[in-house]
């Protein structure tokens, strides 16, 4: 089993990136290795409560759904929250300090930074 | 040696020359290759010197999912496959690059 | 005694990867021999997911278009 570490650091709406990370990191459980998303920089705005619906881009609630289901971990980081004044996530994704990112990236066998 | 890449990056990024150049000369030091594409990676099935790769014995995988989104035609010699296949390039490849 | 209760799973709507997760997780309820009828309207999944299933271990009884964009696998669990 391998530990495989997504990483989303891009702004959710100007572009699908970000949804297109979450599918292929449920696609990525399926050969039972571990998958860990980490969401930082920009990318913690993934992690909020949005609507973004309302510009005509459909909410990535599948891919959350899947990844919660499949008990993929997902973390957000506490410095890029904090210095964005983000005080709340979705849940299942866990709000972590700077050094549980780096020692999550440290382990990982395959990091992807989508 | 097992090398695994993944792709998401149309073929104006400078990413596609970088994955052609490292396959190649992978596959000149007897290593496998295999690329999976996604995204606007899908794209680079049109770009002739990517394409070429299959020649030199590089296995190459698309997401048929962001093909059929973007109106990609399929390919002689390029699976276009699922987030399955890139689960079984991840979990077999000794060494896995991104480029996004 | 044979028991002839075909347990069906409805994956219209839904793409990849989700068409595979589920009918990965739906076998987790089908006992080894035992058959399971996916319908699907997404096209690239009526190649991939039986592929991908064969490489897991499983056996594809028959792959049936059955509408415009609607297929019917059948699919033995190993």
């Amino acid at each position: 089993m391998k530990k495989i570490t997504v990483i989303v650091r891009n702004l959710p709406f100007n572009i699908r990136r970000n949804a297109e990370a979450l599918r292929m990191s449920v696609g990525l459980t399926l050969r039972e290795d571990k998958v860990t998303v980490i969401f930082i920089d920009d990318g913690v705005y993934t992690a909020t409560r949005t609507k973004p619906e309302l510009i005509n881009i459909p909410h990535p609630v599948r891919e959350f759904g899947a990844l919660s289901m499949l008990k993929c971990s997902m973390l957000a980081d506490k410095p890029s929250m904090e210095k964005r004044g983000i005080q709340e996530i979705l849940e299942n994704i866990k709000c972590v300090e700077r050094e549980e990112i780096i020692r999550t990236i440290n382990e990982s066998d395959i990091v992807i930074p989508f | 040696m097992k090398l695994g890449i993944l792709l998401t990056t149309s073929p104006e990024n400078e990413n596609t020359n970088t994955v052609i150049e490292i396959s190649k000369a992978a596959r000149e030091q007897g290593h496998d290759v295999s690329i999976f594409l996604m995204y606007d990676g899908v794209y680079n099935v049109n770009k002739k010197e990517f394409a070429e790769l299959i020649n030199k014995g590089v296995e190459i995988t698309i997401c048929a999912f962001n093909a059929e989104q973007r109106r990609v035609a399929k390919v002689d010699g390029i699976l276009f496959g699922s987030q399955y296949d890139h689960a079984c390039i991840a979990n077999s490849a000794d060494r896995f690059i991104s480029f996004g | 005694m044979v028991n002839n209760m075909t347990i069906e799973l409805d994956l219209k709507g839904e793409v990849c990867p989700y068409t595979f997760v589920k009918t990965k997780l739906k076998l987790e309820e089908v006992e080894s021999g035992e058959e399971l009828v996916v319908f699907f309207d997404h096209a690239p999944a009526v190649e991939n997911v039986p592929r991908s299933l064969k490489n897991e271990g499983h056996k594809i009884m028959g792959i049936e278009q059955t509408g415009d964009r609607l297929w019917k696998v059948r699919i033995k669990k190993a």
